[in-house]
């Protein structure tokens, strides 16, 4: 049997490839924004994966460091140690800084933490040239977007920061490049202020500044001890919030994403729709092209169901191929955005079965144009 | 004796109702048998068109009685609810325009609705390209109708009409848009099929230099079938 729909693609071909890499495009943004999502994710998890604690001591009643801002006292970690299961501790702090780039600054998050401590909050494989901390002064790993060269200098506070190792792959929850220094060097840029707010201060009486302060202690067990035994026993004693690895986690991924995920899940929702409606107005302009020769058909003797099946055929097949144009042009264009974008073969697929069955609806819009041709229309010239 | 191919009782058509009421065609019979040639003639709008489609199984008439061939097909209602089985079957089309499938070969019309009827791929293509042989344009068949003269294109709609071998052929004004040449030579074609087919042939048609090819002319006026008769 003769396949209409075939036929009748074969003879515009080019129009329909043309626009099926119009509606594939659209798919295509559709792919970007869900990798954005799962990019989100996954830098998220990344300073979490890389220093692969198992508690996390921040700040009475703060879901910190990530979520909230946390204080607590850098001495913190020495209590923590002689808790009964806890193996290491270690301190850590976290700020968000500018570094003086040309042509514009750089906005990173410093993740500072002890070179000689029981932690390395860089993950040796991570670094691509140079090496990891070793000084507890002035020395600083950048990551390789932020385009900075190892042996360049950085000035940051009143200090200059040598760059001794460049990282790649290493961003912030929120999507920020992450740079390391020392915890000193860290507390001093956080926590102490210029000469003339000292000045300022002591002028209104404000004398006490402690900057031995951080955003968490974390730590790692001892073999054979629960995480939250371990957890609940600091909860109690220390009065401070404890998170394990995987709470932390939830926190990073509901807390944090959740809000960010909910604005890609509506984009990605309209989008579907957008796509769904071109896609119907697309078949329906067909079909409207085609009534003469669906007249035609009809008056010849031709069943709806053979008419049909074209309108079916071709809005199936124009949704598949727009799929396949689609990731093509995902694939082509995500490593170019500023931020993560994880394309992952199951979200394709759940694409698929979407947009196949919107089309299928979509093509109802061309069947009742069909059913309602009126076969008299092909007489009279 | 004659075989009936067409034959219409009482036929009435008439379109809206109550003030609006419309009446286009209003108790017509008669007869056409196989092997003859019809033309079926009136004044514009009068309702000649309306009549064809009412045979063809396209418009419902009011009330009458339709027989094609042997099986009555409306009684003041359808006898069946797939009168486009009956027309894909019994019956072949012929328009104004060649009004072929674009998007499909010359082959491909020819072959559409015997392989709908099930004819095998195989079979139909070898009937079509014997139609086309006849028509002499076997060498086109893998040609678009944009790639044929209209001449071309009209002698394959004509291909197209007999490809399920119908027993009755409904042309609707077919050489309006021919010189007197070209319609002449259609007309004797559509008569030499209509005596080789053995197939009851109604052509629509203002053109009254066309009425001495035919057996026969139907005229419509003031909504009735007001003659009949045998063209001497």
């Amino acid at each position: 049997m003769i396949n209409l729909a075939q036929k009748d693609i074969a003879h515009s071909l080019g129009k329909f490839i043309v626009t099926s890499m119009g509606v594939g495009m659209l798919l295509g943004i559709v792919l970007i924004m869900i990798g954005v999502y799962r990019g989100m994710i996954v830098d998220a998890q990344i300073l979490l994966n890389d220093l692969d604690v198992d508690l996390w001591v921040v700040q009475e009643d703060t879901l910190g460091p990530f979520a909230e801002a946390s204080r607590i006292h850098e001495s913190l970690k020495e209590t923590l140690r002689a808790i009964d299961g806890v193996d290491k501790a270690g301190a850590l702090t976290f700020q968000n800084i500018q570094l003086p780039a040309t042509p514009k600054p750089v906005r990173v998050v410093a993740v500072g933490f002890d070179p000689h401590g029981s932690f390395n909050a860089i993950k040796p494989e991570r670094i691509i040239a140079g090496r990891t901390l070793q000084r507890s002064h002035y020395e600083i790993v950048v990551t390789d977007k932020t385009g900075f060269k190892v042996g360049e200098t950085i000035k940051l506070g009143r200090n200059n920061f040598k760059v001794v190792g460049i990282t790649k792959g290493t961003v912030s929850s929120g999507g920020d490049s992450l740079v390391y220094i020392s915890l000193k060097d860290a507390q001093e840029l956080q926590f102490s202020y210029s000469n003339n707010r000292i000045r300022n201060d002591k002028a209104r009486g404000i004398i006490n500044r402690d900057s031995h302060m951080v955003n968490t202690i974390v730590a790692s067990l001892k073999p054979g001890y629960s995480n939250d035994m371990v957890a609940n026993a600091i909860r109690r004693f220390k009065h401070k919030s404890v998170y394990t690895k995987a709470e932390q986690k939830t926190i990073l991924t509901k807390n944090l994403v959740e809000k960010s995920s909910k604005q890609i899940g509506m984009f990605t929702a309209i989008l579907v729709a957008v796509s769904t409606i071109i896609i119907a107005l697309i078949i329906y302009t067909m079909t409207l092209e085609k009534m003469k020769e669906i007249s035609i058909m009809k008056l010849i003797g031709i069943p709806n169901s053979l008419i049909i099946k074209m309108v079916v055929q071709e809005t199936l097949l124009l949704a598949f191929i727009a799929f396949i144009f689609g990731n093509i042009f995902a694939y082509l264009i995500y490593d170019k955005f500023p931020k993560r974008v994880v394309l992952e073969m199951p979200d394709a697929w759940m694409l698929l079965i979407v947009i196949i069955v919107f089309a299928i609806l979509s093509s109802l819009i061309g069947v009742k144009k069909v059913i309602s041709a009126d076969p008299a229309a092909a007489i009279g010239g | 004796m004659s075989e009936k191919s067409i034959r219409v009782e009482n036929l009435i058509k008439n379109f809206g109702e109550g003030e609006s009421l419309v009446e286009v065609i209003d108790g017509a019979s008669f007869s056409i048998d196989k092997g003859e040639l019809v033309a079926l003639t009136a004044p514009s709008g009068a309702g000649k068109t309306t009549l064809l489609m009412m045979i063809g199984c396209v418009e419902e008439p009011t009330s009458g009685t339709i027989y094609l061939g042997d099986e009555k097909v409306y009684d003041n209602k359808w006898l069946t609810k797939e009168t486009r089985k009956i027309r894909r079957e019994k019956i072949g089309f012929i328009f104004q325009a060649h009004h072929l499938i674009p998007f499909l070969t010359v082959l491909e019309n020819v072959t559409l609705v015997p392989q709908t009827n099930g004819i095998s791929k195989k079979d139909s293509e070898k009937d079509a390209m014997e139609l086309l042989k006849y028509f002499e344009i076997s060498d086109k068949a893998n040609a678009t109708s944009a790639q044929l003269s209209g001449g071309q294109n009209q002698r394959v709609s004509i291909a197209r009409a007999l490809a399920n071998k119908p027993e009755i052929i409904l042309a609707d004004e077919p050489t309006a848009a021919l010189d007197l040449k070209r319609s002449v030579d259609v007309v004797k074609m559509l008569k030499k099929i209509a005596v080789d087919q053995n197939v009851a042939v109604v052509i629509v048609t203002h053109d009254e230099a066309m009425y001495p090819l035919c057996d026969r002319i139907i005229k419509i006026e003031n909504k009735k079938v007001i003659s009949t008769e045998v063209n001497s």
